[in-house]
């Protein structure tokens, strides 16, 4: 699809030279170059996603590989958790020796005021 | 050829695009046989119990005049490095509350932070489009400031979040407002790879964020303003290795998942979601029903796994702080109401290296750690 200026310019008598390119046109040109270029990338990229997928397993396979790799781990924010329990993990409720404070940490069973 | 039909190509090209895109995301829909919670309802599993008072503030880290934006914990178990509107770092021992160090920085506009491997070294960036390095051993100027050890400028754009390669003291990646990713050498100060920019398959927009496997520090993800994640490998920047599609917002937070081979994302929609890394599958979502306005959906700011996986801590812009079954994808705790819980936006999170305790930092000027504090049964 040619614009009205295009045929215009078709239109003119072979003699006149043509308009030399303006400084605009020249870099619109090579932004646009450059524009398609990444697209056309962009395209082969996701063609190439889409053959991948005609050979790709459904999300039921990582799914299960998720449930298993939590199991048997021991982990020190749960309630009921496969060992070792390490002891290190009760350090955040054991006194501490500090010389800046006298305070230690203990169970919520103490009474903070809120 | 002229403008005109390169115009025409341009347009061919770009519906090409949003074509193969749209087959993509029928095709992948596809293959979406089950969700986790689908695939754990199936295996009979039933939420983690915890009763109310089991997760407990058991440190309350004070000292920062501003807003917290970022945290790290150190490799070691109990120190912590915070970063915050008032243009400082602290360095804490979490353990005993106290500051080892507190550094003014010349850009107080910071917005990460990050502790070195080996636990001798912390870096930030922010508005500076820079990151810097300072040496905590490094011997305190005269108005008792450490001195930075090294500045890395390059960036474009503002940076949002920078993470030591594990076991690499010397390799750091930062995430920027001019939308790429860059591994630094510091060392150096040298740029090793550029992700994203002028390549195909970067991000169309800020960089807010990056996750390096620990399982495999070839590998990272990132997360952008785009609201894509992608998964690069640090020997391959010219391309993105896989862009993980989704979120309907800014994807503000990104984690791997402890297996490395799945990663979990925070967003500007409200929702996290965790996507396995090689086949590119959407396989959970997280979202918690919202009364009221659609426009008042609270974000989600950051994101941790507990060190099992079960658990994923999600902090948001409410204040609250849902702790996620995983598997079953059911919110079974909010440290955003319990005792002593924030008082404002939750914008940081960070489980310590041995997963025992979760460190929150929010816009109410302070830190706090929650560690477990009831009856554990180990089996």
């Amino acid at each position: 699809m040619t614009t009205n200026g295009e045929r215009a310019e078709e239109g003119r008598p072979p003699s006149s030279l043509p308009a030399p390119p303006r400084t605009g046109d020249f870099l619109g040109k090579h932004r646009l170059s450059a524009a398609i270029s990444r697209l056309n990338q962009e395209i082969q990229f996701l063609e190439e996603e889409l053959n991948e997928l005609e050979a790709m397993e459904p999300s039921s396979s990582a799914c299960k590989e998720i449930f298993l790799s939590t199991e048997g781990k021991p982990d020190a924010f749960l309630p009921i958790t496969p060992g070792p329990e390490n002891t290190a993990w009760h350090r955040w409720f054991q006194r501490v020796r500090s010389s800046h404070s006298r305070k230690w940490w203990m169970h919520k069973g103490a009474s903070d005021v809120s | 050829m002229s403008v005109a039909e390169l115009k025409e190509r341009h347009i061919a090209a770009t519906a090409t695009v949003n074509s193969l895109r749209e087959r993509l995301k029928q095709r992948r829909q596809l293959l979406l046989d089950t969700d986790v919670a689908g695939y754990a309802k199936s295996q009979g599993r039933s939420a983690i119990s915890f009763s109310p008072t089991d997760l407990v503030c058991c440190r309350i880290l004070q000292g920062h005049t501003g807003k917290v934006y970022s945290l790290d914990w150190a490799p070691e178990r109990n120190r912590i490095v915070s970063a915050s509107q008032d243009g400082r770092l602290i360095v804490w021992n979490a353990l005993t509350s106290q500051k080892t160090h507190a550094i003014k920085l010349q850009c107080p506009w910071v917005r990460t932070c990050a502790f070195g491997p080996n636990g001798q070294s912390v870096a930030c960036g922010g508005l500076d489009s820079a990151c810097s390095i300072f040496n905590l051993n490094s011997q305190v100027e005269r108005d008792g400031n450490i001195p930075v050890s090294r500045v890395l400028t390059g960036h474009k754009g503002y940076v949002y979040s920078c993470q030591y390669v594990p076991d690499q003291e010397t390799h750091l990646i930062t995430s920027s407002g001019d939308q790429t990713c860059v591994l630094w050498d510091v060392t150096t100060g040298q740029r090793i790879s550029v992700f994203g920019g002028e390549f195909p398959s970067g991000h169309t927009a800020d960089v807010l964020s990056v996750s390096i496997n620990s399982s495999n520090s070839k590998m990272f993800v990132s997360g952008s303003c785009d609201t894509t994640a992608r998964l690069w490998d640090t020997r391959i920047a010219s391309r993105a290795v896989r862009t993980y599609h989704g979120h309907q917002g800014d994807v503000n937070t990104v984690k791997f998942f402890p297996d490395g081979q799945r990663f979990g994302t925070g967003s500007d929609d409200g929702t996290c979601r965790l996507y396995d890394m090689r086949t590119g599958h959407q396989l959970q979502v997280y979202s918690k029903q919202h009364n009221g306005d659609d426009n008042d959906i609270p974000i989600v700011t950051s994101i941790a796994f507990s060190i099992s996986g079960r658990l994923l801590f999600a902090g948001y812009s409410s204040g609250d702080c849902y702790v996620w079954d995983t598997l079953v994808a059911e919110v079974v705790l909010n440290l955003g109401t319990v005792h002593n819980s924030h008082e404002s936006r939750i914008s940081c999170i960070g489980l310590s290296s041995d997963g025992s305790a979760l460190c929150t930092g929010s816009w109410d000027k302070n830190l706090k750690i929650w560690a477990f504090g009831g009856h554990r049964r180990v089996i």
